[in-house]
């Protein structure tokens, strides 16, 4: 749990960043399986955070996409490693015993005994609406959840529109209560809770409740226990807390695609007031996330503020302004943002020069690395973005050739981290391995 | 709703009201025990709807004012009815066989089942064995500083999460864990409900509401019978399923910051109370007002505090208090419902300020009132409801409260839109003067005869 100083107010950004880094590389309380693997950690922090300072590393750190490529490399399906706690550990540490990487990527976050239990309509997962030997994880279900006329309800009274309106939507269990009146007084609230907790309805409701209590600690510790035997073998996690664009917010799990794109031109004025609101909610997430994991940086999957889903001057308008603030505001808290721009931000790299210098490392899917290196490279850390595709169908040569020139075009000044555009799930496991070796031939600073 | 090609959007008020009198004329769940009991349940309820019309019904129609009267008639008291429901209401069937005709009666009123009550002790209510002493005849609100002087902003922002993390911990001891819960405001966060509600801590709280359940169920049914009972016999409710809603200013004046914490306010942070109080006014209308369900009777109580007479100046209630009680009233107007504000204390002084909404929409019941005064000034455009004295009917004789009757029938009843009541609900003392009151009305208050 990261501390903050006394005077925690008077520092700068970069100095309450260096307070957190140091916290991270420092690998306080983990317990390592040996010296080396200390040093190794140690070693791989410094390298990571120097890239994302701007700074010159030993050599160019390389984040290899892991995803679920560990449960394949184990032999086993997702569905068994998402409903098996002990096999989804032995699966993900067997896999950094075999491969190398400057980070460990973690394990799959999604819960599916949980979202079982809850009834989960927002996702498919193998098991539940993909199939058993899926090669993904889990399917998010797009939705119109929150409704064209709901942002006042959302923002009038938020836990009375989670409550009553969209977890009904989202959630099986929670559907007695889009039945129920509001909660918008607290006197005899005593007494409905005691009403409804003799109703059958909200007894299966608290009963899966309870179910689903059961089944979490085993997944957690599994997670936790992975992560923990990772950091220990030398490999640490770059990412301590998760946050997404506002605009996202809404474009993704509210109000949906055709959702929002309505909404932009019959309702501009709400999804700004909207965006606004839920802007210091993600602000303290990041923050309460990344001081429980003494890691800065904050992964920040984008999705609608890419190329192709809207116009300039919609970013300029939409996007943009509202996930701009977020993340000077987490760099003020000393907080380093990582945005994985999914799609390309070709068209977008202009605006997102507009940071202070080393303030955002920035990983990019299919954006054109070249330009990136002379826009937003000049002030921010890049990180990225051999493709996919490369990954799972091309030779160990073309892998390597892709690596060589990244790095020639990305790595000199510093401030680059070699990684893929997107995870490498399905990749050969050759190429896993050249792309590291890359970094280790290729990447080194003189 | 259903008897009308109309929809319920394009009616009128004057409509809306029409459909849900026709709802309270002809009660969809009550069996009647006779013809004639179904008889006398449709005069009653003409004669109160005539009334609140401004109109002129066979006679001057009655609320006699008897809280848990019966209980006291009967040998019992109010602990009765919180614990011995069988007995209580065993009585409470005697007593309206032996009372006879009444224009409006119904089951016992405000009191709480006892075993529950002290299984989930709430700080801000007394009770008779709780608090009070074992033979005291009602249950008493302790007012408190529940909400901080500068949390007005925190209420708004999420009411909801407030009342569940901040006022429930407060008010009600079973509930402090939650206050130790994070905020809920989060989205798509139904994992933080699973941490939430797996909280040990937290699971205690529901475990042990479920162990209640027995006599919670126990004590609705009696409720229901007892209602069902006395309406299957043909008489009206003035509790008809209606919400209890008070003004904005007492949301803020009674529960939340209590009088020295409001009256403060007042001069501290006017401009927060008045936002707050607009911004109660639109959550009450949004949550409880629109798409009000068909109840048994559009009759709305709302009992009123801080805004009579000696509580504030004129001034102050002209812009603290009447502009989101009237807010909240023509809200419900609109809904088709009929507000029936009671005016405890004294209300001299606003007669003139409260005489601007629409024509027979609301209901006053007064308490202290001067109710020639009220009739001159309100009574073309409100039905008023009262006020024979408290004192009068504990401490006076049968002639003397019919004197009192008599005399207020003269002063309100001429033209219609006057109903016979009392200042306050009497719950000891004798049933003759009540009796009496009931007397006068069909003495009096026969319309022809005026």
């Amino acid at each position: 749990m990261f501390k903050r100083t006394d005077n925690w107010s008077e520092l700068t950004w970069q100095q309450k960043r260096d307070l957190r880094f140091n916290k991270w590389i420092s690998g306080e309380g983990i317990k390592f399986v040996s010296k080396e693997a200390e040093k190794n950690y140690q070693a791989r922090a410094t390298r990571l955070a120097q890239a994302a300072k701007m700074e010159i590393p030993d050599r160019v750190p390389c984040a290899v996409p892991t995803g679920w490529f560990p449960a394949m490399n184990a032999g086993i399906t997702l569905k068994e490693a998402m409903y098996n706690p002990e096999k989804l550990k032995w699966a993900w540490l067997k896999f950094v015993d075999e491969y190398d990487s400057d980070t460990f990527d973690g394990t799959i976050l999604f819960q599916a005994p949980v979202s079982d239990i809850l009834i989960d309509r927002t996702m498919k997962w193998p098991g539940s609406g993909l199939p058993d030997n899926s090669h993904s994880a889990y399917q998010y279900i797009e939705g119109e959840y929150m409704k064209a006329d709901e942002y006042d309800l959302f923002m009038k009274d938020p836990f009375d529109f989670q409550l009553r309106y969209l977890l009904p939507r989202t959630t099986g269990i929670f559907e007695p209560f889009k039945d129920i009146p509001s909660f918008s007084s607290y006197q005899g609230l005593p007494q409905r809770l005691m009403a409804m907790s003799m109703d059958p309805q909200f007894q299966k409701f608290l009963k899966a409740i309870q179910d689903a209590g059961k089944v979490i600690p085993a997944l957690r510790k599994a997670d936790y226990e992975t992560t923990q035997a990772a950091a220990a073998k030398g490999f640490p996690m770059f990412r301590g807390g998760l946050a997404i664009a506002p605009f996202d917010v809404f474009a993704d799990n509210l109000r949906g695609t055709q959702g929002i794109f309505t909404d932009m031109f019959r309702q501009p004025d709400k999804i700004h007031e909207a965006m606004e609101f839920v802007l210091p909610q993600l602000l303290s997430g990041a923050i309460s996330m990344s001081d429980a994991t003494d890691c800065p940086v904050v992964m920040m999957p984008l999705h609608k503020g890419d190329d192709t889903f809207m116009s300039d001057k919609q970013f300029e308008t939409f996007y943009w302004p509202t996930f701009q603030r977020l993340l000077l505001e987490m760099i003020e808290e000393g907080l380093v943002p990582f945005p994985v721009a999914e799609g390309a931000y070709n068209r977008r790299l202009e605006y997102i020069s507009d940071m202070p210098k080393s303030g955002v490392i920035w990983m990019f899917d299919q954006t054109d690395m070249a330009n990136a290196k002379k826009t937003v490279g000049k002030v921010s850390c890049i990180a990225g973005n051999v493709p996919v595709s490369l990954a799972y169908t091309g030779s160990v040569e073309e892998m390597e050739a892709y690596c060589k020139k990244l790095i020639e075009t990305c790595a000199p000044g510093g401030g680059y981290i070699l990684s893929g555009g997107t995870t490498f799930d399905m990749a050969k496991p050759e190429n896993l391995r050249i792309m590291m070796e890359s970094a280790k031939k290729y990447g080194v600073y003189k | 709703m259903e008897s009308t090609a109309k929809k319920w959007e394009d009616m009128t008020w004057q409509e809306k009201r029409e459909e849900r009198f026709k709802r309270w004329l002809n009660p969809p769940d009550v069996k009647f025990v006779s013809k004639e009991a179904e008889q006398l349940y449709k005069q009653r309820v003409t004669r109160f709807i005539k009334a609140i019309k401004l109109e002129e019904p066979d006679r001057v129609p009655v609320m006699l004012p008897m809280g848990n009267l019966p209980a006291y008639w009967g040998g019992a008291n109010f602990r009765t009815l919180m614990y011995d429901y069988k007995k209580g209401h065993e009585i409470w069937k005697k007593f309206m066989e032996y009372f006879g005709d009444m224009d409006m009666f119904g089951g016992p009123s405000f009191v709480p089942p006892g075993r529950i009550e002290e299984a989930i002790p709430s700080i801000t209510q007394k009770l008779p064995g709780m608090g009070l002493p074992e033979d005291a005849p009602m249950n008493q609100f302790v007012e408190g500083e529940y909400m901080k002087a500068d949390e007005y902003d925190l209420y708004m922002t999420d009411p909801t999460d407030y009342n569940f993390r901040v006022m429930l911990p407060r008010t009600t001891p079973l509930f402090e864990p939650f206050k130790r819960l994070t905020p809920m405001r989060g989205f798509m966060m139904s994992n933080y409900w699973l941490m939430a509600l797996c909280n040990p801590e937290i699971r205690k709280i529901f475990e042990k509401l479920m162990t209640l359940t027995d006599d919670q169920i126990e004590w609705m049914k009696a409720s229901m019978e007892i209602n069902n009972y006395i309406k299957a016999r043909g008489y009206p409710s003035l509790w008809g399923g209606g919400v209890l809603l008070g003004a904005p200013f007492d949301h803020f004046g009674d529960a939340m910051r209590g009088t020295h914490g409001i009256f403060m306010d007042m001069y501290r942070q006017p401009k927060k109370l008045l936002e707050a109080m607009d911004w109660y006014l639109k959550l009450t209308v949004e949550n409880d007002i629109k798409n009000f369900p068909m109840t048994a009777s559009p009759i709305c109580v709302m009992p009123l505090h801080k805004g009579d007479d000696t509580f504030m100046s004129d001034k102050q209630f002209a812009e603290y208090y009447w502009p989101t009680l009237r807010g909240l009233l023509l809200a419900m107007i609109n809904e088709g419902l009929v507000p029936m504000p009671f005016a405890e204390g004294r209300y001299n002084k606003r007669l003139k300020q409260i005489n601007d909404t629409p024509k027979s929409g609301v209901v006053w019941w007064f308490d202290q009132t001067d109710m020639a005064d009220a009739k001159k000034t309100i009574g073309d455009i409100c039905c008023i409801v009262g006020n024979v004295p408290t004192s009068l009917i504990l401490n006076g004789t049968t002639q003397q409260v019919k004197e009192s009757c008599r005399k207020l029938i003269e002063d309100c009843a001429p033209g219609g839109g006057y109903i016979l009541g009392g200042g306050a609900h009497v719950d000891t003392g004798g049933v003759e003067n009540i009796k009496a009151m009931m007397d006068a009305a069909k003495e009096y208050g026969v319309y022809k005869n005026i």
